[in-house]
C-alpha cells in the first residue's frame, strides 16, 4: 500500500484550494487509490476514531469528552513545550527579583497574546492540511521563505541548547553527571520519535509535559501570600522598582517565554500531522485554550515558588537554573527545591522534543521530503535525522567545556521576541488570504487582536533597542 | 463523517460506507482510507497541488522589508549588549 516518495509527477500539478470534499468522492480518487501511503493509513485510523467519538458523543451524556480527548494535543503541547527551561528561568527571575506584583498579571497577558496567535495556526493547519513553512514558501516564494526559515532554525537551535542546559542543571541538583543527564535526555527524545506513529508520540510527550505541574507543589511549599496575589492580579501593582533597563529586559524575556516563532510552525504542523479537519477547529481552539490555561498556572507557580528569595533579600540577579533550586533549599525545604529542579528538567526535555520536531517539520516541508511522525524511519529518514541530529548537536554544545552557555541563555528569549513580528506578519497575511483559507479567513476582531500583539512586540523590541543604544534615556 | 457513515455518497458503488458503529475497522482497502480523509489530506494529492505565489503589493513588500531590517538591526544590538554585559561581569 505504501506509495514511493519519489513519484510526485504521477499526477499533474494543480493549484490548491480550500476544500472539505472527501478524498474518495474527489475527481482524483481513481488515481489516488494506488498512491495511498502508510502515513495516510495511520491518519485515516485516527479520523475513524474521531468519527466514532463524534457519533457516540451525540448519543451519550458525556460522549463529547472522548472526542475532546482524541483532538486535544497540539495546543497543550505547544504551550507546555513553551514553558521550557529558559522560560521557567525568566519566571523565576520575575519572582525572585520583584516578588508578587506586576509580573503575575503580565504573564496572564502574554498567554492571552499566545492564544490569539496560536488559534490562527489551528485554522491554517485544519483548512489547508499544510505546515506553516510550506505555506510561506508556496505563497511568498523562496526569497521570503528562506528568511522565515533562517529565523526559525537559528532561534530553534539556540533554544534547544538552553533546553539541554536545563536538563543538565535540573538533574545536576541531584548529583547526576552532565554527560549522563544529557545522554539520558537524548535517549528519551529518540524513544519518543521511534514509535512511527503521531498519536503515540503525542501521548508520550503529553504525559511528560503534564509534569510541568511540578511547579505547583513547589509554589505551595513556598507558602504564597494569596491576598497579595489577588491584589496584584487586580491592580498590576506593585510595579517593579530598580534599574529600568533590567526591568525592560525581563519584560522582553517574559514575553519571549510565551510567544515565539517555533510555536507557530510546530502547532500548525502538528495539527496537520494529527489529521485535523475544519470541523475540528472548535476542538482545536479548546485544546489551545487548555494549553494556554495550564501553562499560565504553571508559569505563575514558578514565579510564586521563587518569591521567598525576594523576601529573604537573596540576590538572584545572575542566577542560572540549578542555582535557583539550591538557593530555595534552605528557604522552602529540600522537597520544594527538588520539585523545582525536577520541573526544570521536565521543562527542558519536553521542549527539546517539541522544538526539534518543529525544526524537522519545517525542514521536511521546505525540502518536500516526508515530514510526518506517522512515517516509518526508513521512509522519512531525513525528517528523523533532522529531528534527532539537531537535538544531538545542541546536546553536544552543552557538554563542551568553556562554551559560553551564559551568552545563549541570556539572548534566547530576547531573540524570540525580536524574530516574532516578521513571523506574525506572514501568519496574518496567510490567515487573511481567501485563496488559502476560504470561509475561515480572519474576522475583524481576530485581525485587531493579531495586529495589536504584533505592534506590542515591536514596541517592546524597539524599547529594548533604544534603551541599549541610549541607556541615559532610562536613567541607566 | 458527521453522519453514521463516512461521507462517500458522491462516489456511489465505489465502496461500502465506513460504519462508525462497527467496533472493527479494516483499512486494507485504499478506498476505505480515502473515505476517511479529505481530498487535500492525502499525501499524493498534497504533492500535486500547491497554493500558487501570491502577488505582493508594494505596501506588503515594504512591510516585510521593514520587519527584516528591524530584526537584523535588533539582533546586532542584542549581541553587542549581551557580549558587553558578560565581559563587564567578568
Amino acid at each position: 500500500m505504501d506509495a514511493p516518495d519519489k513519484n510526485p509527477s504521477q499526477l499533474a500539478c494543480q493549484t490548491a484550494h480550500p476544500t472539505t470534499e472527501s478524498a474518495v468522492a474527489s475527481a482524483a480518487a481513481p488515481e489516488l487509490i494506488g498512491l495511498v501511503t502508510h502515513e495516510d493509513v495511520d491518519r485515516a485510523r485516527d479520523r475513524w476514531e474521531v468519527a466514532r467519538a463524534r457519533w457516540k458523543g451525540r448519543t451519550k451524556t458525556f460522549g463529547g469528552v472522548r472526542l475532546l480527548w482524541l483532538l486535544v494535543g497540539p495546543g497543550v503541547l505547544v504551550f507546555l513545550g513553551e514553558n521550557d527551561a529558559p522560560s521557567m528561568l525568566s519566571y523565576s527571575a520575575d519572582g525572585s527579583r520583584y516578588g508578587v506584583g506586576f509580573f503575575i498579571p503580565f504573564v496572564v497577558l502574554t498567554f492571552i497574546m499566545g492564544f490569539i496567535v496560536q488559534e490562527m495556526t489551528v485554522r491554517l493547519g485544519a483548512v489547508t492540511h499544510r505546515g506553516h513553512a510550506e505555506l510561506i514558501f508556496d505563497r511568498f516564494g523562496k526569497f521570503w521563505g528562506f528568511f522565515a526559515m533562517g529565523d526559525l532554525i537559528f532561534g530553534n537551535f539556540l533554544t534547544l541548547v538552553t533546553e539541554f542546559i536545563g536538563v543538565r542543571a535540573g538533574l545536576g541538583f541531584f548529583g547526576v553527571r552532565p554527560a549522563i543527564a544529557v545522554g539520558g535526555a537524548l535517549v528519551i527524545v529518540m524513544a519518543a520519535i521511534t514509535t512511527g506513529r503521531y498519536w503515540t508520540w503525542e501521548r508520550i510527550t503529553l504525559s511528560l509535559a503534564i509534569f510541568n505541574g511540578l511547579f505547583i507543589p513547589a509554589a505551595i511549599l513556598a507558602r504564597p501570600d494569596w491576598h497579595a496575589v489577588g491584589h496584584a492580579m487586580l491592580t498590576w501593582m506593585p510595579f517593579p522598582g530598580g534599574g529600568r533597563y533590567e526591568i525592560l529586559l525581563l519584560i522582553l524575556a517574559t514575553i519571549g517565554a510565551t510567544v515565539t516563532p517555533w510555536m507557530l510552525f510546530f502547532q500548525q504542523s502538528a495539527v496537520v500531522d494529527k489529521g485535523m479537519q475544519p470541523r475540528d477547529i472548535n476542538a482545536g481552539r479548546f485544546d489551545t485554550l487548555l494549553g494556554a490555561l495550564l501553562a499560565t498556572i504553571f508559569a505563575i507557580a514558578a514565579i510564586l515558588a521563587t518569591v521567598p528569595l525576594f523576601h529573604h533579600g537573596i540576590n538572584a540577579a545572575n542566577f542560572q537554573y540549578a542555582q535557583f533550586a539550591e538557593a530555595l533549599e534552605p528557604v522552602i525545604g529540600h522537597t520544594g527545591a527538588a520539585l523545582f529542579a525536577l520541573g526544570i528538567f521536565e521543562a527542558g526535555i519536553v521542549a527539546a522534543i517539541a522544538i526539534s520536531t518543529s525544526s524537522a517539520y519545517a525542514f521536511g516541508e521546505v525540502m518536500q521530503t516526508g515530514h510526518s511522525l506517522n512515517r516509518p524511519l526508513r521512509e522519512a529518514w531525513p525528517f528523523y535525522l533532522t529531528l534527532f541530529g539537531s537535538a544531538c548537536a545542541a546536546a553536544a554544545l552543552v557538554l563542551i567545556p568553556r562554551f559560553p552557555l551564559e551568552f545563549v541563555v541570556l539572548t534566547v528569549n530576547v531573540i524570540a521576541v525580536l524574530a516574532m513580528p516578521p513571523a506574525l506578519a506572514f501568519l496574518l497575511l496567510l490567515v487573511n488570504d481567501p485563496e488559502v483559507m476560504g470561509e475561515h479567513v480572519n474576522g475583524f476582531w481576530a485581525n485587531v487582536a493579531g495586529v495589536t500583539v504584533t505592534i506590542l512586540l515591536i514596541i517592546a523590541g524597539l524599547g529594548f533597542g533604544l534603551a541599549t543604544v541610549f541607556p541615559k534615556w532610562l536613567g541607566g | 463523517m458527521d453522519s453514521h457513515h463516512a461521507d462517500i455518497s458522491e462516489n456511489p458503488g465505489a465502496l461500502a460506507p465506513i460504519d462508525v458503529k462497527s467496533e472493527q475497522l479494516t483499512l486494507r482497502d485504499p478506498r476505505a482510507v480515502l473515505s476517511l480523509l479529505e481530498a487535500d489530506q492525502v499525501v499524493a494529492a498534497k504533492r500535486r497541488t500547491h497554493f500558487g505565489r501570491k502577488n505582493l503589493s508594494f505596501g506588503t513588500k515594504a512591510l516585510l522589508w521593514a520587519l527584516r531590517v528591524y530584526v537584523v538591526a535588533m539582533l546586532v544590538i542584542v549581541f553587542i549588549s549581551v557580549y558587553q554585559a558578560i565581559h563587564a561581569a567578568r
